[in-house]
């Protein structure tokens, strides 16, 4: 079987048969992602050594059926998907604060996985459609697991989420109705800059940006994103708002007519910066730990937007790279921040960022993992975040005409080290004295810093990374 | 007599327009809903005039049916009264106008365009195992899409179990009810199964019957026939996981031995496709019967 086939099998597979066994052991969802992983590697190897490669469901030919492609891309999302559901699965299995014990979490986290890695693959329009409503379903169920706490931002959630969800199907409507076929690749050839197909691109672009919380249409994001389970918040920031992200720039940068992005490119690259000043003056400005990382994701959000929307202004092959650098070095980042905050805030037993005064005394580890995530988010070298931000700069500093962005990025560099500081310079604050019930578990603490440890890491081979990712074909 | 055909479909349109603002205006949440199921059938008869009976049967089935049987038992749960009329102020009317004028411009020359699909499919509608364009569409040329959403219904249980819902007592039911259920249960299985049989070659298929034979399950639960069904006990997680069990068994197969993913072998798709059919209804008929009338007893242990 082709082994990106098999890495998106392995977790459906997975869920199901758990569903049906009722069993809640971590170990199955741990094996499926690890299986996964392997596989996706596998396919990734296949992909460079052969090169992109097509697969025709069902047999038949399009327009008619729906494509797979396994590009560099998409096998390199694969494997990054079961990584970061294989990282969080072990802190999950192994933390007492992580709200996952003995609950749906685990045949859940299995489908969002798989439908994760069928979004990486698919090519067709609809089919998106009814994988975005598959991801967003799944990702409120696991929102809801928090308890009844946590139900309004989930409602919250699955009616934002529905609403997105009609206004990508509008467009795809209009877009089926203007050129007759759904396959996004087919599509690319066809697209003319009319009246039809620019209002089709308006509303799904509204559509994906409210699922992909893309600012100004965010502000579902916190509340849901910080009541969740701690397992859960990791998985969402790091994936799955990187779902309607990734077909955002599949239409964009792939399928829509070059002149109308250029037009839209600004508008997108402005959407970025304000939402790395903003975003991150509301993570200033939260009293709460894992608020404070969500708004953290929107903001980081910004940085991909802000690559996205110059991208289709001045099509720098390098911008591709910036982007997807971005989306790797934060999901790694941010799957350790989330982890480390919501096990810091257990343990500490209070959600408030004034809790962590002196959390490097109490809480030594998951506040090393906290700063060394934050430091990749900052973007300060040698992290994954600073890769990105390398990359993103260049073409930037380039022409002095774009200066006025590069402004930009370092408003959005000040903002993030300002909300990231804010917690490390309390955290070296004098410890007050434990609570009674202070029992901290120095085993979670350290399987929070894995990812963290994993995105510096991407610095080491960073020029490798740099030079392999500007080769790929997108 | 193409005035009457006027006559008829504008009418439509207008219930349309009216029902649908009467079920968002409505005094009591009582009536928005009954005017939403109205609306359901409205929308159902339209299908049916513009030619699509499939897309008729799941909406009535489906939208006016099922909609209506969940909303119906969520005030149930919730209490009839508490409901808050927001009133509309002009902004909030203006946009969706301007949205209107939009979606309209833009919708205008669409009639005269062409898509090659439809010629496509039925060029390939001989080699698919069925008849029927609509099915062949769905559990062949685009099965991946079905796989999927099935999978949408069964999160959907999942995502609601996780919400401990409190079914709280079934009431004990008239006797008018008795006798109706007992005569209703019957027949809908025949109703069911007749779709389910009639989707290889005509409008029908395993959404429209699996409500179809939901209905039945409410009905027959509702007077008492079917003990409490719930998720602790294996056949009902069977029933809800047999559709995306075989749908992915299938793919799995098709994959490693066949020639790819959802590639029915040359000969055995219609035995393949009513397989996959009927147990997707079976499990579209369980699932939305435990959403109506699930029980929630093994949830916290």
């Amino acid at each position: 079987m082709n082994p990106a086939l098999l890495s998106l099998l392995t977790p459906l597979a997975t869920a199901i048969l758990m569903l049906l066994c009722r069993s809640r052991a971590a170990v199955w969802t741990i094996a499926a992602s690890l299986l996964s992983l392997v596989a996706a590697i596998a396919a990734l190897y296949q992909v460079t050594t052969d090169g992109s490669q097509l697969i025709h469901l069902g047999g038949w030919e399009s327009p008619l059926a729906i494509r797979f492609r396994v590009t560099a891309l998409s096998a390199l999302l694969l494997a990054f998907t079961a990584l970061i559901h294989l990282l969080v699965g072990l802190y999950a299995a192994r933390s007492r604060h992580s709200q996952t014990r003995n609950t749906d979490y685990w045949p859940l986290s299995c489908f969002l996985h798989a439908s994760l890695a069928s979004l990486w693959l698919s090519t067709d329009l609809f089919n998106w459609y009814v994988i975005l409503e598959l991801l967003g379903l799944t990702a409120v169920a696991l929102v809801s697991l928090a308890g009844t706490k946590a139900h309004r931002a989930a409602f919250n959630y699955l009616l934002l989420s529905l609403a997105a969800s009609l206004c990508y199907l509008l467009g795809v409507a209009l877009l089926y109705g203007r050129y007759g076929v759904l396959d996004s690749l087919l599509l690319a050839d066809m697209l003319e800059a009319d009246h039809t197909t620019r209002t089709a691109l308006l509303v799904i672009t509204l559509g994906l940006m409210l699922k992909a919380a893309l600012w100004p249409l965010h502000l579902w994001l916190p509340p849901a994103h910080a009541g969740a389970p701690t397992a859960v918040s990791a998985l969402l920031s790091a994936l799955v708002v990187k779902g309607p992200l990734f077909v955002l720039w599949m239409l964009w940068s792939q399928v829509a007519p070059v002149e109308l992005g250029r037009q839209a490119g600004p508008a997108m690259a402005a959407a970025g910066v304000a939402a790395l000043v903003s975003a991150g003056w509301s993570a200033c400005r939260t009293p709460h730990i894992k608020t404070l990382v969500a708004y953290s994701t929107v903001a980081q959000l910004g940085y991909a937007l802000l690559a996205l929307g110059m991208l289709l202004r001045w099509g720098v092959r390098e911008l591709h790279v910036a982007l997807w650098l971005f989306v790797f070095a934060h999901g790694l980042a941010k799957a350790s921040m989330f982890l480390a905050a919501g096990e810091m805030q257990s343990t500490l037993g209070s959600k408030k960022v004034s809790a962590l005064r002196g959390a490097t005394q109490t809480v030594p580890v998951a506040m090393f993992a906290f700063a060394v995530a934050g430091g990749s988010l900052i973007g300060l070298p040698p992290s994954g975040g600073f890769l990105a931000k390398w990359v993103l700069l260049q073409p930037l500093l380039l022409e002095p005409s774009h200066w006025p962005w590069a402004l930009g990025v370092l408003l959005g560099t000040l903002a993030s080290a300002a909300y990231v500081f804010r917690v490390i310079a309390l955290s070296f604050d004098r410890a007050p004295p434990p609570r009674p019930d202070y029992n901290p578990d120095p085993v979670a603490q350290w399987l929070t810093l894995l990812p963290a440890l994993l995105v510096w890491g991407m610095a080491l081979g960073g020029e490798t990374l740099i030079l392999w990712m500007s080769g790929v074909a997108y | 007599m193409p005035d009457a055909e006027w006559l008829f479909d504008g009418t439509l349109g207008i219930l349309l327009l009216v029902l649908a603002g009467a079920a968002l205006h409505a005094r009591s949440l009582y009536a928005a809903v009954v005017m939403f199921i109205a609306l359901g059938l409205m929308l159902a008869l339209t299908w049916a005039r513009l030619g699509a009976p499939d897309l008729a049967l799941a909406e009535a089935a489906i939208g006016a049916g099922v909609t209506g049987a969940l909303l119906f038992s969520t005030l149930y749960k919730a209490g009839m009264d508490r409901h808050k009329r927001a009133t509309p102020n002009r902004i909030a009317l203006l946009l969706p106008g301007l949205a209107f004028l939009l979606l309209l411009t833009a919708a205008w020359p669409l009639p005269e365009m062409h898509s090659p699909l439809p010629d496509q499919v039925m060029a390939h509608l001989k080699d698919s195992g069925v008849s029927h364009p609509v099915t062949a569409v769905l559990l062949n040329f685009r099965a991946w899409d079905t796989l999927l959403e099935v999978s949408v219904v069964l999160i959907a249980l999942l995502g609601v179990r996780q919400l401990y819902p409190s079914h709280g007592e079934v009431p004990t039911p008239w006797p008018l009810m008795l006798a109706w259920g007992r005569l209703l249960a019957p027949l809908t299985v025949i109703v069911g199964g007749y779709l389910l049989w009639r989707g290889t070659d005509a409008p029908g298929g395993a959404f429209q019957a699996g409500t179809v034979l939901a209905a039945g399950g409410v009905a027959l639960r509702l007077i008492g026939v079917l003990p409490p069904l719930g998720w602790h006990q294996w056949p009902v997680r069977l029933l809800v996981l047999a559709g995306v069990l075989v749908f992915v068994a299938v793919a799995a197969l098709t994959a490693w031995l066949g020639q790819g993913w959802l590639h029915y072998p040359t000969g055995s798709s219609k035995v393949l496709i009513l397989l996959i059919e009927l147990m997707a209804t079976a499990s579209i008929a369980t699932t939305l019967t435990l959403l109506v009338v699930g029980e929630k007893r093994e949830l916290r242990p």
